[in-house]
Protein backbone atom coordinates (compact mmCIF):
# COMPACT_ATOMS: atom_id res chain seq x y z
CA UNK A 1 0.00 0.00 0.00
CA UNK A 2 0.77 3.45 -0.87
CA UNK A 3 0.66 6.06 2.15
CA UNK A 4 1.04 9.49 0.93
CA UNK A 5 1.14 12.14 4.11
CA UNK A 6 1.22 15.94 3.65
CA UNK A 7 2.77 16.05 1.13
CA UNK A 8 4.16 18.81 -0.54
CA UNK A 9 7.11 19.62 -3.52
CA UNK A 10 8.07 22.66 -5.05
CA UNK A 11 9.89 24.10 -8.03
CA UNK A 12 12.10 26.94 -8.58
CA UNK A 13 15.16 27.97 -6.29
CA UNK A 14 13.18 29.96 -3.41
CA UNK A 15 11.16 26.44 -2.66
CA UNK A 16 9.90 25.86 0.60
CA UNK A 17 11.95 28.63 1.86
CA UNK A 18 9.78 31.31 3.71
CA UNK A 19 13.13 33.13 4.90
CA UNK A 20 13.62 34.87 1.60
CA UNK A 21 11.28 37.70 1.46
CA UNK A 22 9.73 38.38 -1.82
CA UNK A 23 7.45 40.98 -3.33
CA UNK A 24 4.01 39.75 -4.24
CA UNK A 25 2.67 43.22 -5.91
CA UNK A 26 5.92 43.21 -8.28
CA UNK A 27 5.01 39.67 -9.14
CA UNK A 28 7.40 37.35 -7.03
CA UNK A 29 5.90 34.54 -6.55
CA UNK A 30 5.75 33.68 -2.78
CA UNK A 31 7.81 30.33 -1.58
CA UNK A 32 4.09 29.17 -0.59
CA UNK A 33 2.53 29.45 -4.24
CA UNK A 34 5.52 27.73 -5.59
CA UNK A 35 4.30 24.57 -4.19
CA UNK A 36 2.86 22.40 -6.98
CA UNK A 37 2.05 20.02 -4.61
CA UNK A 38 0.61 21.03 -1.20
CA UNK A 39 -0.69 18.90 2.21
CA UNK A 40 -1.27 15.88 -0.31
CA UNK A 41 -2.55 13.26 1.73
CA UNK A 42 -3.82 9.58 0.46
CA UNK A 43 -3.73 6.12 0.72
CA UNK A 44 -3.12 3.68 -2.77
CA UNK A 45 -4.58 0.50 -2.20
CA UNK A 46 -3.65 -2.85 -3.65
CA UNK A 47 -5.38 -4.24 -6.84
CA UNK A 48 -6.70 -0.61 -7.89
CA UNK A 49 -5.12 0.56 -11.29
CA UNK A 50 -5.93 4.53 -10.48
CA UNK A 51 -6.65 6.78 -13.46
CA UNK A 52 -4.53 10.58 -11.83
CA UNK A 53 -6.15 13.20 -13.87
CA UNK A 54 -5.62 16.98 -13.79
CA UNK A 55 -4.78 20.11 -16.21
CA UNK A 56 -1.42 20.67 -17.49
CA UNK A 57 0.86 22.07 -14.72
CA UNK A 58 -1.03 20.80 -11.18
CA UNK A 59 1.46 18.26 -10.92
CA UNK A 60 0.45 14.66 -12.37
CA UNK A 61 4.03 13.93 -13.55
CA UNK A 62 5.97 15.52 -10.22
CA UNK A 63 3.51 13.32 -8.17
CA UNK A 64 4.29 10.04 -10.11
CA UNK A 65 8.09 11.23 -10.19
CA UNK A 66 7.67 11.30 -6.24
CA UNK A 67 6.26 7.73 -5.62
CA UNK A 68 8.36 5.90 -7.92
CA UNK A 69 11.79 8.09 -5.81
CA UNK A 70 12.98 10.37 -8.80
CA UNK A 71 12.22 13.15 -6.83
CA UNK A 72 12.34 13.88 -2.94
CA UNK A 73 9.62 15.09 -1.16
CA UNK A 74 10.14 19.06 0.02
CA UNK A 75 7.48 18.20 3.22
CA UNK A 76 5.95 15.07 4.20
CA UNK A 77 6.56 11.72 3.45
CA UNK A 78 5.72 8.89 0.61
CA UNK A 79 5.42 5.15 2.52
CA UNK A 80 5.38 2.76 0.13
CA UNK A 81 5.13 -0.79 2.11
CA UNK A 82 7.79 0.55 4.43
CA UNK A 83 10.22 1.60 1.78
CA UNK A 84 10.68 5.33 1.01
CA UNK A 85 10.42 5.44 -2.29
CA UNK A 86 13.94 8.09 -2.88
CA UNK A 87 16.05 5.74 -0.63
CA UNK A 88 15.47 4.11 -3.60
CA UNK A 89 16.89 0.85 -2.59
CA UNK A 90 17.14 -2.06 -5.17
CA UNK A 91 14.66 -4.00 -2.96
CA UNK A 92 11.97 -1.21 -3.50
CA UNK A 93 13.33 -1.02 -7.07
CA UNK A 94 13.10 -4.40 -8.07
CA UNK A 95 9.17 -4.16 -7.14
CA UNK A 96 8.07 -0.86 -9.10
CA UNK A 97 8.38 0.36 -12.79
CA UNK A 98 8.15 3.97 -13.85
CA UNK A 99 7.02 3.87 -17.47
CA UNK A 100 7.94 8.20 -18.57
CA UNK A 101 6.10 10.29 -20.90
CA UNK A 102 9.25 10.43 -22.82
CA UNK A 103 10.73 7.40 -23.55
CA UNK A 104 14.61 7.23 -24.42
CA UNK A 105 15.65 5.19 -27.82
CA UNK A 106 18.42 2.79 -26.84
CA UNK A 107 21.32 1.49 -29.53
CA UNK A 108 19.68 -2.25 -29.20
CA UNK A 109 16.97 -4.09 -30.65
CA UNK A 110 14.24 -4.40 -28.08
CA UNK A 111 14.42 -7.69 -27.77
CA UNK A 112 18.01 -7.24 -26.36
CA UNK A 113 16.79 -4.49 -24.36
CA UNK A 114 14.65 -6.59 -22.56
CA UNK A 115 17.22 -9.09 -22.32
CA UNK A 116 19.61 -6.99 -20.70
CA UNK A 117 17.75 -4.92 -18.21
CA UNK A 118 14.63 -7.45 -17.69
CA UNK A 119 16.94 -9.60 -15.45
CA UNK A 120 16.88 -6.98 -12.38
CA UNK A 121 12.80 -7.33 -12.17
CA UNK A 122 12.21 -10.72 -10.54
CA UNK A 123 9.58 -11.08 -11.82
CA UNK A 124 9.98 -10.30 -15.46
CA UNK A 125 9.50 -12.67 -18.13
CA UNK A 126 11.28 -12.54 -21.90
CA UNK A 127 7.98 -14.86 -23.03
CA UNK A 128 5.71 -11.67 -22.02
CA UNK A 129 7.83 -9.28 -23.36
CA UNK A 130 7.40 -11.41 -26.81
CA UNK A 131 3.52 -11.86 -26.41
CA UNK A 132 2.59 -8.14 -25.19
CA UNK A 133 5.11 -6.82 -28.35
CA UNK A 134 3.27 -9.14 -30.67
CA UNK A 135 -0.45 -8.08 -29.09
CA UNK A 136 1.25 -4.39 -29.67
CA UNK A 137 1.83 -5.49 -33.24
CA UNK A 138 5.50 -4.41 -32.90
CA UNK A 139 8.47 -6.31 -33.49
CA UNK A 140 10.80 -7.55 -30.81
CA UNK A 141 14.16 -7.54 -33.35
CA UNK A 142 13.95 -4.36 -34.43
CA UNK A 143 16.51 -2.05 -33.43
CA UNK A 144 15.09 1.01 -31.00
CA UNK A 145 16.92 3.85 -32.31
CA UNK A 146 14.88 2.99 -35.92
CA UNK A 147 10.97 2.79 -34.16
CA UNK A 148 9.01 5.27 -34.43
CA UNK A 149 7.63 7.37 -31.03
CA UNK A 150 4.67 5.01 -30.98
CA UNK A 151 6.50 1.69 -31.39
CA UNK A 152 8.93 2.67 -28.59
CA UNK A 153 6.29 3.50 -26.31
CA UNK A 154 4.96 0.25 -27.20
CA UNK A 155 8.35 -1.40 -26.25
CA UNK A 156 8.92 0.14 -23.06
CA UNK A 157 4.81 -0.78 -22.25
CA UNK A 158 5.33 -4.45 -23.09
CA UNK A 159 8.46 -4.08 -20.87
CA UNK A 160 6.48 -2.45 -18.32
CA UNK A 161 4.35 -4.93 -18.12
CA UNK A 162 6.69 -7.97 -18.37
CA UNK A 163 8.49 -6.79 -15.21
CA UNK A 164 5.93 -7.80 -13.27
CA UNK A 165 6.04 -5.52 -10.63
CA UNK A 166 3.52 -4.57 -7.91
CA UNK A 167 4.04 -0.88 -8.12
CA UNK A 168 3.35 0.42 -11.85
CA UNK A 169 3.56 3.78 -12.66
CA UNK A 170 2.60 5.41 -15.76
CA UNK A 171 3.12 8.72 -17.58
CA UNK A 172 0.37 9.38 -20.59
CA UNK A 173 1.10 5.65 -21.66
CA UNK A 174 -1.30 6.21 -24.35
CA UNK A 175 0.43 9.22 -25.74
CA UNK A 176 1.76 8.25 -29.75
CA UNK A 177 -0.35 5.10 -29.83
CA UNK A 178 -2.52 4.92 -32.84
CA UNK A 179 -6.03 4.19 -32.17
CA UNK A 180 -6.44 0.19 -32.36
CA UNK A 181 -2.99 0.45 -30.27
CA UNK A 182 -4.81 1.95 -27.31
CA UNK A 183 -7.26 -0.77 -27.44
CA UNK A 184 -4.53 -2.99 -27.41
CA UNK A 185 -3.29 -1.18 -24.66
CA UNK A 186 -5.93 -1.39 -22.48
CA UNK A 187 -6.30 -5.12 -22.86
CA UNK A 188 -2.84 -5.27 -22.48
CA UNK A 189 -2.83 -3.78 -18.95
CA UNK A 190 -6.03 -5.68 -17.59
CA UNK A 191 -4.44 -8.64 -19.15
CA UNK A 192 -0.52 -9.14 -17.90
CA UNK A 193 -1.27 -7.22 -14.34
CA UNK A 194 -0.78 -8.61 -11.00
CA UNK A 195 -3.81 -8.68 -8.74
CA UNK A 196 -2.62 -7.64 -6.14
CA UNK A 197 -0.40 -4.79 -8.24
CA UNK A 198 -1.23 -0.94 -7.40
CA UNK A 199 -0.78 0.91 -10.90
CA UNK A 200 -1.00 4.62 -11.39
CA UNK A 201 -1.61 6.21 -14.31
CA UNK A 202 -1.81 9.92 -15.88
CA UNK A 203 -3.19 10.75 -18.70
CA UNK A 204 -5.10 13.83 -20.24
CA UNK A 205 -6.49 11.17 -22.81
CA UNK A 206 -9.80 10.21 -20.55
CA UNK A 207 -11.41 7.97 -23.15
CA UNK A 208 -8.51 6.15 -23.80
CA UNK A 209 -8.77 4.96 -20.21
CA UNK A 210 -12.07 4.96 -19.31
CA UNK A 211 -12.91 1.37 -19.14
CA UNK A 212 -10.10 0.35 -17.05
CA UNK A 213 -9.19 2.69 -14.34
CA UNK A 214 -10.99 3.26 -11.06
CA UNK A 215 -10.50 4.80 -8.91
CA UNK A 216 -10.05 8.13 -10.20
CA UNK A 217 -7.93 11.29 -8.61
CA UNK A 218 -8.31 14.12 -10.14
CA UNK A 219 -5.49 16.41 -8.99
CA UNK A 220 -6.07 20.77 -8.54
CA UNK A 221 -3.07 22.97 -8.15
CA UNK A 222 -1.74 22.06 -4.34
CA UNK A 223 -4.63 19.92 -3.78
CA UNK A 224 -6.48 16.70 -4.33
CA UNK A 225 -10.17 17.76 -5.76
CA UNK A 226 -11.54 13.89 -5.90
CA UNK A 227 -10.19 10.47 -4.86
CA UNK A 228 -13.07 7.78 -5.15
CA UNK A 229 -13.62 4.52 -7.08
CA UNK A 230 -16.51 4.43 -9.36
CA UNK A 231 -18.73 2.94 -7.45
CA UNK A 232 -18.79 5.91 -5.34
CA UNK A 233 -18.80 8.67 -7.75
CA UNK A 234 -21.94 6.42 -9.33
CA UNK A 235 -23.46 6.71 -5.82
CA UNK A 236 -22.75 10.31 -5.59
CA UNK A 237 -23.24 11.72 -8.51
CA UNK A 238 -25.62 11.32 -11.50
CA UNK A 239 -24.61 11.21 -15.50
CA UNK A 240 -27.58 12.23 -17.40
CA UNK A 241 -27.78 11.43 -20.69
CA UNK A 242 -31.14 13.14 -22.02
CA UNK A 243 -31.53 15.98 -23.33
CA UNK A 244 -34.24 17.69 -20.69
CA UNK A 245 -31.91 20.18 -19.18
CA UNK A 246 -32.12 20.64 -15.59
CA UNK A 247 -31.17 23.64 -13.79
CA UNK A 248 -29.40 21.93 -10.67
CA UNK A 249 -27.35 20.54 -13.30
CA UNK A 250 -23.36 20.80 -12.21
CA UNK A 251 -21.82 20.72 -15.36
CA UNK A 252 -23.50 20.26 -18.96
CA UNK A 253 -22.51 19.80 -22.21
CA UNK A 254 -24.32 19.29 -25.69
CA UNK A 255 -22.65 16.33 -27.11
CA UNK A 256 -23.87 15.33 -30.80
CA UNK A 257 -27.44 13.39 -30.01
CA UNK A 258 -28.43 15.62 -27.19
CA UNK A 259 -26.21 16.58 -23.97
CA UNK A 260 -25.33 15.14 -20.80
CA UNK A 261 -25.65 16.80 -17.50
CA UNK A 262 -23.69 15.66 -14.15
CA UNK A 263 -26.18 16.30 -10.81
CA UNK A 264 -26.23 14.94 -7.71
CA UNK A 265 -27.21 11.58 -7.68
CA UNK A 266 -30.58 11.93 -5.45
CA UNK A 267 -32.56 8.67 -6.57
CA UNK A 268 -29.24 6.84 -5.98
CA UNK A 269 -29.96 5.48 -9.42
CA UNK A 270 -27.05 3.57 -11.47
CA UNK A 271 -25.57 5.59 -14.42
CA UNK A 272 -22.51 5.79 -17.03
CA UNK A 273 -19.80 7.33 -15.84
CA UNK A 274 -18.54 9.93 -18.30
CA UNK A 275 -14.81 10.81 -17.42
CA UNK A 276 -14.69 13.98 -19.10
CA UNK A 277 -17.99 15.65 -18.16
CA UNK A 278 -16.68 14.39 -14.24
CA UNK A 279 -13.18 16.11 -14.82
CA UNK A 280 -15.41 19.10 -16.10
CA UNK A 281 -17.89 19.09 -13.36
CA UNK A 282 -15.14 18.87 -10.22
CA UNK A 283 -13.64 21.62 -11.72
CA UNK A 284 -16.14 23.92 -11.97
CA UNK A 285 -17.56 22.70 -8.40
CA UNK A 286 -14.59 22.23 -6.41
CA UNK A 287 -15.17 22.81 -2.86
CA UNK A 288 -18.92 21.20 -3.30
CA UNK A 289 -17.26 17.98 -5.02
CA UNK A 290 -14.98 17.83 -1.84
CA UNK A 291 -17.39 18.78 0.28
CA UNK A 292 -19.66 15.75 -1.51
CA UNK A 293 -16.81 12.88 -1.28
CA UNK A 294 -15.06 13.80 1.62
CA UNK A 295 -18.20 13.03 3.81
CA UNK B 1 19.12 0.11 5.13
CA UNK B 2 19.83 -3.85 4.78
CA UNK B 3 23.03 -4.64 3.54
CA UNK B 4 21.67 -6.09 0.16
CA UNK B 5 20.50 -2.71 -0.46
CA UNK B 6 23.89 -1.57 -0.52
CA UNK B 7 26.11 -3.78 -2.13
CA UNK B 8 25.04 -7.12 -3.66
CA UNK B 9 28.27 -9.09 -6.22
CA UNK B 10 25.02 -11.23 -7.72
CA UNK B 11 23.71 -7.98 -8.67
CA UNK B 12 26.47 -6.06 -9.34
CA UNK B 13 27.83 -8.71 -11.51
CA UNK B 14 24.74 -8.44 -13.64
CA UNK B 15 24.43 -4.64 -13.57
CA UNK B 16 28.31 -4.63 -14.71
CA UNK B 17 27.47 -6.51 -17.27
CA UNK B 18 24.65 -4.93 -18.49
CA UNK B 19 26.63 -1.41 -18.21
CA UNK B 20 29.23 -3.29 -20.42
CA UNK B 21 26.78 -4.25 -23.38
CA UNK B 22 24.92 -0.66 -23.10
CA UNK B 23 28.73 1.30 -23.11
CA UNK B 24 29.68 -0.94 -26.26
CA UNK B 25 26.76 -0.21 -28.04
CA UNK B 26 26.87 3.43 -27.54
CA UNK B 27 30.53 3.55 -27.57
CA UNK B 28 32.09 0.32 -28.81
CA UNK B 29 32.75 2.51 -32.82
CA UNK B 30 33.46 5.13 -31.09
CA UNK B 31 36.62 3.51 -29.34
CA UNK B 32 37.44 1.08 -32.09
CA UNK B 33 37.63 3.89 -34.44
CA UNK B 34 40.28 5.79 -31.70
CA UNK B 35 41.93 2.65 -31.27
CA UNK B 36 42.42 1.28 -34.63
CA UNK B 37 42.01 3.78 -36.78
CA UNK B 38 44.17 6.35 -35.46
CA UNK B 39 47.48 4.31 -35.57
CA UNK B 40 46.23 3.14 -39.10
CA UNK B 41 45.67 6.69 -40.72
CA UNK B 42 48.82 7.58 -38.99
CA UNK B 43 50.42 5.59 -41.04
CA UNK B 44 49.38 5.54 -44.06
CA UNK B 45 48.82 9.51 -43.72
CA UNK B 46 53.03 9.80 -42.94
CA UNK B 47 54.33 7.22 -45.87
CA UNK B 48 51.88 9.16 -48.12
CA UNK B 49 53.96 12.78 -47.45
CA UNK B 50 56.69 10.65 -47.22
CA UNK B 51 56.38 9.42 -50.56
CA UNK B 52 55.17 12.72 -51.97
CA UNK B 53 57.83 14.71 -50.34
CA UNK B 54 60.75 12.24 -50.20
CA UNK B 55 59.89 9.48 -52.25
CA UNK B 56 60.51 7.19 -50.00
CA UNK B 57 58.42 4.94 -48.23
CA UNK B 58 59.25 5.92 -44.66
CA UNK B 59 56.42 4.70 -41.90
CA UNK B 60 56.25 6.88 -38.72
CA UNK B 61 58.64 7.24 -36.15
CA UNK B 62 58.73 6.09 -32.70
CA UNK B 63 58.21 9.85 -31.42
CA UNK B 64 55.21 10.66 -33.79
CA UNK B 65 53.55 7.61 -33.15
CA UNK B 66 53.67 8.26 -29.00
CA UNK B 67 52.44 11.79 -29.87
CA UNK B 68 49.43 10.67 -31.87
CA UNK B 69 48.93 7.90 -28.90
CA UNK B 70 48.79 10.40 -26.52
CA UNK B 71 45.89 12.69 -29.03
CA UNK B 72 44.19 9.38 -28.70
CA UNK B 73 44.21 8.64 -25.25
CA UNK B 74 43.00 12.04 -24.52
CA UNK B 75 40.11 11.55 -26.97
CA UNK B 76 39.35 8.72 -25.33
CA UNK B 77 39.25 9.71 -22.04
CA UNK B 78 37.35 12.79 -22.73
CA UNK B 79 34.83 11.49 -24.94
CA UNK B 80 34.14 8.28 -23.38
CA UNK B 81 32.12 9.19 -20.23
CA UNK B 82 29.81 11.67 -21.90
CA UNK B 83 29.08 8.70 -24.42
CA UNK B 84 28.69 6.19 -21.72
CA UNK B 85 26.88 7.89 -18.84
CA UNK B 86 26.63 11.64 -20.31
CA UNK B 87 22.76 10.48 -21.13
CA UNK B 88 21.80 10.33 -17.50
CA UNK B 89 20.97 14.47 -16.77
CA UNK B 90 18.56 13.82 -19.34
CA UNK B 91 15.02 13.00 -18.39
CA UNK B 92 14.71 9.76 -20.66
CA UNK B 93 17.59 8.16 -20.00
CA UNK B 94 18.11 9.67 -16.61
CA UNK B 95 14.77 8.14 -14.72
CA UNK B 96 15.79 4.61 -15.98
CA UNK B 97 19.19 4.83 -14.77
CA UNK B 98 17.68 5.95 -11.25
CA UNK B 99 15.09 3.77 -11.58
CA UNK B 100 17.38 0.34 -12.08
CA UNK B 101 17.08 -1.81 -9.43
CA UNK B 102 20.48 -1.25 -8.35
CA UNK B 103 22.01 0.43 -5.49
CA UNK B 104 23.63 3.80 -5.81
CA UNK B 105 27.27 1.82 -4.87
CA UNK B 106 27.03 -0.58 -7.09
CA UNK B 107 25.87 2.16 -10.04
CA UNK B 108 28.69 4.15 -9.19
CA UNK B 109 31.54 1.25 -8.95
CA UNK B 110 30.52 0.25 -12.35
CA UNK B 111 30.75 3.99 -14.05
CA UNK B 112 33.92 3.93 -12.25
CA UNK B 113 35.58 0.45 -13.49
CA UNK B 114 34.20 1.23 -17.01
CA UNK B 115 35.64 4.91 -17.16
CA UNK B 116 39.13 4.20 -15.15
CA UNK B 117 39.84 0.67 -16.41
CA UNK B 118 38.38 -0.58 -18.76
CA UNK B 119 37.77 1.39 -21.35
CA UNK B 120 41.45 2.49 -21.05
CA UNK B 121 42.76 -0.89 -20.77
CA UNK B 122 40.39 -1.99 -23.93
CA UNK B 123 41.58 1.09 -25.91
CA UNK B 124 45.19 0.59 -25.35
CA UNK B 125 45.21 -2.91 -25.86
CA UNK B 126 43.59 -2.20 -28.98
CA UNK B 127 45.95 0.52 -30.17
CA UNK B 128 48.84 -0.79 -28.88
CA UNK B 129 48.02 -3.85 -30.86
CA UNK B 130 47.42 -2.26 -33.84
CA UNK B 131 50.82 -0.64 -33.69
CA UNK B 132 52.75 -3.89 -32.87
CA UNK B 133 51.28 -5.27 -35.88
CA UNK B 134 51.64 -2.37 -38.03
CA UNK B 135 55.67 -2.32 -37.34
CA UNK B 136 55.58 -6.20 -37.37
CA UNK B 137 54.50 -5.54 -41.35
CA UNK B 138 56.56 -2.44 -41.87
CA UNK B 139 60.19 -2.26 -40.13
CA UNK B 140 60.49 1.38 -41.68
CA UNK B 141 58.60 2.32 -38.29
CA UNK B 142 61.12 0.76 -36.04
CA UNK B 143 59.90 -0.34 -32.46
CA UNK B 144 56.56 -0.68 -31.78
CA UNK B 145 55.56 1.12 -28.72
CA UNK B 146 55.46 -1.51 -26.28
CA UNK B 147 58.85 -2.31 -26.89
CA UNK B 148 60.05 1.66 -26.88
CA UNK B 149 57.87 1.88 -23.71
CA UNK B 150 59.83 -1.51 -22.26
CA UNK B 151 63.12 -0.26 -23.05
CA UNK B 152 62.64 3.38 -21.58
CA UNK B 153 61.16 1.98 -18.29
CA UNK B 154 64.24 -0.79 -18.56
CA UNK B 155 66.24 3.11 -18.63
CA UNK B 156 65.01 4.69 -16.55
CA UNK B 157 65.18 1.54 -13.29
CA UNK B 158 68.85 1.66 -14.35
CA UNK B 159 69.33 5.17 -12.30
CA UNK B 160 72.77 3.69 -11.21
CA UNK B 161 74.48 3.82 -14.33
CA UNK B 162 72.38 7.13 -15.43
CA UNK B 163 73.68 8.85 -11.81
CA UNK B 164 77.40 8.10 -12.28
CA UNK B 165 77.38 9.91 -15.82
CA UNK B 166 76.73 12.69 -13.46
CA UNK B 167 79.64 11.77 -11.81
CA UNK B 168 82.75 14.44 -12.95
CA UNK B 169 84.86 16.49 -11.43
CA UNK B 170 82.57 19.18 -10.62
CA UNK B 171 79.83 17.01 -9.45
CA UNK B 172 80.46 15.17 -5.26
CA UNK B 173 79.52 11.93 -4.69
CA UNK B 174 77.33 13.10 -2.19
CA UNK B 175 75.18 15.16 -4.75
CA UNK B 176 75.65 12.46 -6.94
CA UNK B 177 73.58 10.20 -4.96
CA UNK B 178 71.04 12.97 -4.71
CA UNK B 179 70.74 12.98 -8.02
CA UNK B 180 70.10 9.26 -7.97
CA UNK B 181 67.71 9.85 -5.18
CA UNK B 182 65.56 12.42 -7.09
CA UNK B 183 65.51 10.46 -10.15
CA UNK B 184 64.70 7.09 -8.46
CA UNK B 185 61.33 8.64 -7.28
CA UNK B 186 60.85 10.37 -10.19
CA UNK B 187 60.72 7.24 -12.02
CA UNK B 188 58.83 5.31 -9.60
CA UNK B 189 55.77 3.97 -11.23
CA UNK B 190 53.47 4.37 -8.80
CA UNK B 191 53.88 8.09 -9.07
CA UNK B 192 52.00 7.91 -12.34
CA UNK B 193 49.74 5.36 -12.37
CA UNK B 194 47.31 7.28 -9.69
CA UNK B 195 46.96 9.84 -12.46
CA UNK B 196 45.28 8.00 -14.61
CA UNK B 197 42.09 8.30 -12.40
CA UNK B 198 43.20 11.62 -12.03
CA UNK B 199 42.59 12.25 -15.87
CA UNK B 200 39.20 10.05 -16.24
CA UNK B 201 37.49 11.02 -12.93
CA UNK B 202 36.66 14.54 -13.40
CA UNK B 203 35.33 13.91 -17.51
CA UNK B 204 33.12 11.61 -15.95
CA UNK B 205 32.05 13.61 -13.12
CA UNK B 206 31.37 16.71 -15.46
CA UNK B 207 29.54 14.00 -18.02
CA UNK B 208 27.30 13.65 -15.25
CA UNK B 209 27.35 16.65 -13.62
CA UNK B 210 26.53 19.39 -16.42
CA UNK B 211 23.36 18.95 -18.46
CA UNK B 212 25.15 20.55 -21.62
CA UNK B 213 28.21 21.57 -23.24
CA UNK B 214 29.97 18.82 -21.00
CA UNK B 215 33.34 18.50 -22.20
CA UNK B 216 33.67 22.46 -22.64
CA UNK B 217 32.64 23.16 -19.01
CA UNK B 218 35.05 20.02 -17.84
CA UNK B 219 38.27 21.42 -19.53
CA UNK B 220 37.03 24.77 -18.15
CA UNK B 221 36.82 23.34 -14.26
CA UNK B 222 40.05 21.91 -14.94
CA UNK B 223 41.43 24.92 -16.07
CA UNK B 224 39.80 26.97 -12.73
CA UNK B 225 40.51 24.44 -10.11
CA UNK B 226 44.92 24.29 -12.21
CA UNK B 227 44.22 28.15 -11.80
CA UNK B 228 43.53 28.22 -7.94
CA UNK B 229 45.87 25.63 -6.89
CA UNK B 230 48.71 27.24 -8.59
CA UNK B 231 47.52 30.60 -6.51
CA UNK B 232 47.28 28.92 -3.33
CA UNK B 233 50.83 27.09 -3.93
CA UNK B 234 52.89 30.12 -5.48
CA UNK B 235 53.73 31.70 -1.74
CA UNK B 236 55.01 28.17 -0.53
CA UNK B 237 57.02 27.78 -3.68
CA UNK B 238 58.40 31.46 -4.45
CA UNK B 239 60.91 31.83 -1.48
CA UNK B 240 62.05 28.42 -3.20
CA UNK B 241 61.82 29.32 -6.95
CA UNK B 242 63.47 32.61 -6.18
CA UNK B 243 66.57 30.88 -4.53
CA UNK B 244 66.90 29.12 -7.32
CA UNK B 245 66.75 31.69 -9.50
CA UNK B 246 69.36 33.51 -7.70
CA UNK B 247 72.00 30.61 -7.90
CA UNK B 248 71.05 30.15 -10.90
CA UNK B 249 74.99 31.18 -11.85
CA UNK B 250 76.20 29.21 -9.12
CA UNK B 251 78.15 25.66 -9.25
CA UNK B 252 76.14 22.32 -10.10
CA UNK B 253 76.90 21.77 -6.27
CA UNK B 254 74.63 24.38 -4.54
CA UNK B 255 72.23 24.21 -7.28
CA UNK B 256 72.13 20.05 -6.70
CA UNK B 257 71.84 20.94 -2.88
CA UNK B 258 68.75 23.16 -2.96
CA UNK B 259 66.98 20.13 -3.98
CA UNK B 260 68.37 18.37 -0.79
CA UNK B 261 64.98 18.45 0.80
CA UNK B 262 62.05 16.92 2.22
CA UNK B 263 59.68 17.30 -1.13
CA UNK B 264 62.29 16.05 -3.03
CA UNK B 265 62.97 13.19 -0.50
CA UNK B 266 59.18 12.20 0.23
CA UNK B 267 58.20 13.19 -3.84
CA UNK B 268 56.41 10.32 -4.12
CA UNK B 269 54.48 10.31 -0.84
CA UNK B 270 53.53 13.56 -1.94
CA UNK B 271 52.22 13.21 -4.99
CA UNK B 272 50.34 9.90 -3.82
CA UNK B 273 48.63 12.06 -1.19
CA UNK B 274 48.02 14.92 -2.89
CA UNK B 275 46.62 12.70 -5.82
CA UNK B 276 45.17 10.47 -3.70
CA UNK B 277 43.15 13.68 -2.14
CA UNK B 278 42.31 15.09 -5.67
CA UNK B 279 40.88 11.53 -6.89
CA UNK B 280 38.61 10.64 -3.23
CA UNK B 281 37.03 14.14 -3.80
CA UNK B 282 36.19 13.56 -7.24
CA UNK B 283 34.72 10.11 -6.59
CA UNK B 284 32.89 11.86 -3.55
CA UNK B 285 31.21 14.11 -6.28
CA UNK B 286 30.67 11.42 -8.93
CA UNK B 287 28.64 9.54 -5.75
CA UNK B 288 27.27 12.62 -4.39
CA UNK B 289 25.57 13.61 -8.09
CA UNK B 290 24.31 9.34 -8.27
CA UNK B 291 22.81 10.24 -5.02
CA UNK B 292 21.25 13.08 -5.56
CA UNK B 293 20.38 13.49 -9.08
CA UNK B 294 16.57 13.88 -9.57
CA UNK B 295 14.49 13.94 -12.42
Amino acid sequence: MITIKDLGFTYGETGGLKTITLNKEKGHMLPEDRYVLKNINMNLEEGRIYGLLGENGVGKTTLLTLLCGLKKPQTGSIDIDGHNPYDREPSFLADQYYLSDEVAPMNIKAIDYARNYGKFWEGFSLEKFIEIMKELETDPEQKMTRMSFGQLKKTYISFALACNTKYLFMDEPTNGLDIPSKAQFRKAVTKHTREDSVIVISTHQVRDLENIIDPIIILDRQDVLLNATMAEIAERLYFDYTSDKTDDALYSEMIPGGSIQVTLNQTGEDSKINLEALFNAVHQNKELIKGIFNK
Amino acid sequence: MKTNDIFNFRRFGKYFTSDLRTCWANYGLSLLTIAILFPVVTYFLTNAFNLVLNSTWDGPDIGLRSFIFIVATICLVVTMPVKCYGKITEKQYGSFFLTLPASRLEKFVSMFLMTSIIAPALGFALYLGTDAIICALDHTCGRNLVAGAMELIRNMGDMKELTMNFVDESITIENAALVHEILGQISNPWMYIDEIFGITLPFLLGAIYFKNGKTVKTILAIFAFSMATSIIMTPFMETWAAEIVRNANADPNTILQMFNNGIFKHLVLIDTISDTVVNLALMAGIWLRIKTLKH
